[in-house]
């Protein structure tokens, strides 16, 4: 049978190509076989220590061989992971751990202070800090999910404020990752340099590709020195790059990085937020010999579509095609199918669609629709898309506040509520602007109580301290009042464009 | 190049280490051997604005790969590096 599992597939790649590099990661490079391994030894640990099948098991980490052992370890005791934000503060972990009721939650020493008084607060949670240390005592029976079975909750910023969790299965991800690596023809020979992090959905994906296609994952914990990524590129001979407009905007403004000859370096990924037509010229003036896919996703069903490079010169700002064994459409607002140049919602169908979001059934119904079949549900993206003639898909904007800053999703009701904690604060509106790096900036429009003044750098911390680092503001602007629309609402938009 | 270069350059990075980022975290006492990254002072998006301020201050021109924890992982490493690279020029 082929292996429909993420634990199947690590354990088929490790039949395979048992010494072959998995994982290389800044302190340790884990073989095939030894990922395998010590997916077992995490697992059997996991069931000793009560965590039992479906149960949630939250990953606080940050990009490193322990997160990878985790993953694995988790999916083949038969739970499920949630990954978060290595970034993430005490209270917003605790809102978390609780909504997702984890049995456990694993970290590294750094952060276990914080995990465990984040744990504390909602009980019985059980802290691993350790993961290259669990052992088992004995092998446990361990009681192997089938691909319908849940593998993660992944957690995303919703319009409210509160992260919502992606619920998906085996089936969805090893449907998506199979997807991804026949249109990025991915073979054992590939070397991926991951740079995002992990827990970010398109950073997870590196790793289930890799271990789809039994490529190498190289593991960087971020982005802080781009010289190290590009020593990285060549001493690795790195054969994909995945990146989101930020990665690409610091690197192709390095001095001497275009006349590298990099002769490895066979595809660049773009995901997380478009690349302008300008940038797009960028980096394909610096890594001249590498195709550049430019995708589009969601968490709610990871990919949505992709660019094939030959069409880039034709339609260089469009984000293509449903990946392979997904189709998809554009709704007008009758949910009717859009003409050719029509705006309307994009609408996913395939394997790869979530089963819906944690514990909320509302927010599941207002994107899991009816689909082709009575059982079947198809996803509403909540994107506002166009087509061309020939059916290529471009981005025209989300339907809701969220933006993307460094390629991950800001929620500005999430911003706002913290900044509405500060004394003296009146009125509050966090918009996107355009940034050069950031593709958009977190600016915060703040009306102080009248007579009042306040400081933009006392704000920006108290940000720091409850969220993650890029939800917090870069920029502090005081109004006396802030402008409204006819109804009286705040208006976002005059904010957004002043 | 010379102490008295060294302490201006050391001087001048603290300051706008401490006017642009070292706000957002008050509980720190930062040294100078610090790491920058690890205490989470900087950011990635940080580096990039700390590598081209060093630039645009001293004049200097960085390549690529010199951007790594080596030369900018702490104002040590950074005041290091300004000292090296101006006497190369």
């Amino acid at each position: 049978m082929s292996a429909l599992t993420l634990g199947q597939e690590l354990r088929a790649g490790a039949a395979e190509f048992p010494g072959r590099q998995a994982v290389v990661a800044p302190d340790r490079t884990l073989s095939y076989s030894e990922l395998d391994t010590a997916a077992d030894r995490v697992a059997g640990a996991l069931v000793e220590l009560g965590v039992r099948r479906g149960d949630r098991v939250a990953l606080v980490l940050p990009n490193c061989a322990d997160m990878a052992e985790a993953i694995y370890g988790v999916a083949r005791a038969g739970a499920a992971f949630t990954p978060l934000n290595p970034t993430i503060k005490e209270a917003k972990l605790a809102r978390v751990l609780d909504h997702a009721g984890v049995t456990a939650a694993i970290c590294d020493e750094d952060r276990r202070p914080m995990v465990a008084a984040a744990a504390k607060r909602i009980g019985e949670v059980t802290v691993i800090a350790d993961v290259s240390n669990l052992e088992s005592a004995k092998t446990p029976t361990l009681a192997e999910p089938l691909d319908v079975d849940i593998a993660a909750v992944i957690y995303t910023s919703g319009s409210t404020g509160d992260p919502k969790g992606v619920t998906v299965t085996h089936r969805n991800m090893t449907f998506a990752a199979g997807s991804i690596v026949e249109y990025l023809a991915m073979s054992h020979e590939d070397r991926i340099l991951c740079v995002l992090p992990l827990s970010f959905g398109y950073g997870l994906y590196q790793l289930l590709t890799c271990v789809r296609a039994r490529a190498t994952l190289v593991l960087e914990n971020g982005f802080a020195f781009p010289g190290r990524v590009v020593q990285t590129l060549e001493r690795e001979e790195i054969t994909g790059l995945p990146g989101v407009p930020t990665v690409f905007g610091v690197l192709t403004s390095l001095q001497g990085l275009a006349e590298r000859e990099l002769p490895h370096l066979r595809f660049l990924t773009n995901a997380g937020a478009a690349l302008p037509a300008s940038a797009i010229s960028e980096v394909r003036r610096t890594f001249p010999s590498a195709r550049l896919y430019s995708m589009y996703g969601q968490t709610e069903c990871t990919r949505v579509c992709y660019l094939p490079p030959d069409q880039l010169d034709a339609r260089p700002t469009s984000v293509g095609i449903a990946i392979p064994g997904t189709e998809v459409w554009i709704e007008d607002d009758h949910g009717d199918t859009a003409a050719p140049g029509e705006v309307g919602e994009l609408v996913v169908r395939g394997s790869h669609v979530m089963q819906g979001y944690w514990r909320d059934e509302d927010a599941t119904a207002a994107r899991l629709r009816p689909g082709r079949w009575p059982w079947e549900r198809v996803l509403a993206t909540g994107d506002l898309f166009r087509q061309d003639a020939e059916g290529y898909l471009f981005f025209v904007g989300r339907r809701d506040d969220l933006f993307k800053s460094r390629g991950e999703k800001v929620a500005p009701q999430e911003v706002e509520e913290v900044l509405y904690g500060v004394p003296g604060v009146r009125e509050v509106a966090v918009v996107g602007v355009p940034d050069r790096l950031l593709g958009q900036a977190v600016c915060a429009h703040v009306a102080p109580e009248s007579g009042l003044e306040l400081d933009a750098g006392e704000l920006r911390r108290r940000c720091a301290e409850q969220l993650e680092s890029h939800m917090v503001p870069r920029r502090v602007i005081f109004h006396a009042a802030l402008p409204r629309t006819p109804n009286g609402k705040i208006d976002r938009n005059a904010l957004s464009e002043g | 190049m010379n102490e008295a270069d060294d302490a201006d350059v050391r001087r001048g990075l603290r300051a706008f280490i401490e006017d642009n980022f070292l706000y957002l975290r008050p509980d720190v006492e930062l040294a100078d051997g610090d790491d920058l990254l690890a205490l989470g002072i900087l950011d990635s998006l940080g580096f990039v604005e700390l590598v081209e301020e060093v630039q645009a201050r001293y004049g200097l021109s960085v390549d690529d790969v010199e951007i790594t924890e080596e030369n900018f992982g702490s104002i040590d490493a950074i005041v290091a590096f300004v000292s090296r690279t101006r006497s190369k020029e």
